[in-house]
């Protein structure tokens, strides 16, 4: 099968969609299907057997100034980056819609000499893709989540109206309804979000297929050898995403019998807002260490060494950073948010759940589970062994070929 | 001087007589000719081709001021823990004032339309001027000031 994947962004070392986009696109080729990435930056590394086309954007929404290109210096002015340039501006996040229709005039261009048996897209669902449907090739949509979900998250965290406006401009959410009724096929990781997109883009449940992500065993392992640290906590996300609830997180630390230690990875220090005077303010400062942007392998050396992973989230499409601790052996304290459930598994057999938005729970789980090693060991090893059972690349893989042959099948 | 930045110099002087152009031309000379602007001497025809997109336009953006308020008075959320509160939260009062504002305005702007009224096509007009010539000149300045790190003989391909 010739598969055309589309991603507006596919950075691989953070955000679910730049892993998911890779893992699929790998996958594919080692199952025999030829496959074509569009991507908008950061790009993707090079994998064998994938044609990787690169459209390069002007970053005008994250860039105040240097947005100009040396050696383009009038790129700006062309119409779709004029308008690129405007609204983002004005505070709305235009490079979806930009990059869907950068993507179809690649996609005219390719058709020329490759012929698709089906375009997949990773979440853009922008207006440009009503123009990739007339080039009459079936079209499927991942939606790892609505974002009308981190709209809401947004608003439930002290802010002020210049910060909500903001909020409401940014999240194209109006288009992606209306262009995710128009697909082929909507795809999504979990079942809780195919439950939230029928409830927030009234897409119909017989239209949504739910495909579970995997998890790489070969980068994701406990390492042997290596001694736990004492009381040592991890949680691994942006902080200031306000879907991973870490304010409920750091409440809980200052209510815990034990002399913990969090150990934050993020996306470094200038992702960091609120949170540092948050941590002030819990008095946790001598309690937490950020790492920052850290290798995998520090990360995977991280995990072995810390005794219980935190996932406090009160909300995931899927939750990436549970299955990777829960892959390395590690018993993971969750919420109920989402599909957290879903991937964790069972309560106190593969994780600790805990209700959303409950920092009492959450710090009786930590206590708990630090007090009993052997449930932590025995823990740690159930989800492994159901992250290795349920999560794997290749069955996505397979799911997502049979998702296809049907795409194509009502298409003809 | 490389290209680029005279070509950056021109749109940025361009931009800046035009919109010096645009605003003496709707806000103070507009009764240079001794009559007053009287658009009910123009034909149907005439005044919709220029009025109607104006209008439209118009209304567009008065209605995503709109749809921003309403969105922060009717989404409903968990509120926020208390420990991380630190001033009150007036953004539904605001948004409720933005909602009014807006529907006045486009109120406002559908009655002038009717009139055939100078200003509700000559505000429109004036704002979508002031934005699109606002963002050339913007562009040409950083075109200006964008300090090229290419060889020489790239630099103005």
């Amino acid at each position: 099968m010739k598969i055309c994947l589309l991603s507006y962004r596919g950075n691989p070392y953070c955000g679910g969609q730049g892993i998911y986009l890779m893992y699929l696109a790998e996958e594919f080729v080692r199952q025999g299907h030829e496959v074509h990435v569009i991507v908008g930056p950061p790009y993707p590394r090079e994998v064998e057997g994938v044609t990787i086309h690169r459209l390069s954007n002007h970053n005008y929404f994250n860039k105040k100034s240097d947005f100009i290109k040396p050696h383009k210096p009038f790129a700006t002015y062309q119409p779709l980056n004029f308008y690129e340039f405007v609204s983002s501006k004005m505070g709305i996040f235009p490079e979806i819609e930009t990059f869907s229709f950068r993507v179809f005039m690649k996609l005219k261009e390719l058709m020329k000499t490759h012929r698709f048996d089906v375009i997949h897209d990773n979440q853009c669902l922008g207006y440009g893709f009503m123009l990739i449907k007339l080039l009459g090739v079936p079209f499927v949509s991942t939606i790892h989540h609505p974002l009308s979900i981190d709209r809401s998250t947004w608003f439930e965290y002290p802010s002020d109206f210049g910060i909500k406006m903001k909020r409401v401009l940014y999240y194209p959410l109006i288009m992606q309804k209306f262009v995710s009724n128009r697909m082929d096929r909507i795809v999504t990781v979990s079942y809780d979000s195919a439950r939230e997109i029928t409830n927030a883009f009234g897409v119909p449940d017989k239209k949504i297929s739910v495909v579970y992500n995997g998890m790489d065993p070969s980068i994701f392992y406990p390492l042997k050898g290596i001694r736990k640290k004492k009381n040592s906590l991890i949680f691994v996300g942006n902080v200031e995403d306000r879907k991973k609830g870490i304010s409920y997180l750091l409440k809980s630390l200052t209510l815990t019998r034990h002399d913990v230690h969090l150990t934050i990875v993020d996306g470094g220090a200038p992702n960091r807002n609120y949170v540092p005077s948050w941590i002030t303010k819990f008095g946790l400062n001598h309690k937490i260490t950020f790492t920052g942007k850290i290798p995998i392998e520090q990360l995977i050396r991280l995990y072995s060494e810390t005794e219980v992973a935190l996932s406090p989230s009160i909300y995931e499409g899927f939750g990436f950073p549970a299955a990777e601790a829960m892959a390395c052996e590690l018993p993971v304290i969750t919420s109920t948010g989402g599909a957290l459930p879903e991937v964790v598994g069972e309560h106190m057999k593969t994780g600790y759940f805990v209700p959303t938005r409950d920092a009492q729970a959450i710090a009786e789980g930590i206590d708990f589970l630090l007090d009993h090693p052997d449930i932590r060991r025995s823990m740690g090893k159930a989800a492994r062994e159901r992250v290795l059972k349920v999560f794997t690349w290749q069955n996505a893989a397979k799911e997502m070929v049979r998702i296809y042959e049907e795409a194509i099948d009502a298409h003809r | 001087m490389p290209r680029a930045k005279i070509w950056g110099f021109i749109a940025v002087f361009l931009s800046v007589f035009l919109l010096a152009f645009v605003i003496y031309a709707i806000f103070i000379g507009k009764n240079d000719h001794a009559i007053p602007v009287d658009l009910n001497a123009i034909g149907v025809m005439t005044y919709y081709s220029m009025a109607a997109p104006l209008l439209l336009i118009s209304l567009f953006v008065l209605g995503i001021g709109f749809w921003i308020g309403w969105t922060i008075i009717t989404i409903k959320v968990v509120p926020p823990m208390p420990e991380i509160v630190e001033k009150n939260d007036y953004s539904k009062i605001k948004a409720a004032v933005l909602c009014a504002v807006t529907l006045a305005a486009a109120l406002m702007l559908v009655y002038g339309f009717y009139l055939r009224a100078y200003w509700a096509l000559a505000i429109p007009a004036a704002v979508i001027s002031l934005v699109v010539l606002g963002a050339v000149f913007w562009v040409g300045i950083a075109i200006i000031t964008t300090r090229s790190t290419l060889p020489k003989g790239k630099e103005e391909s």
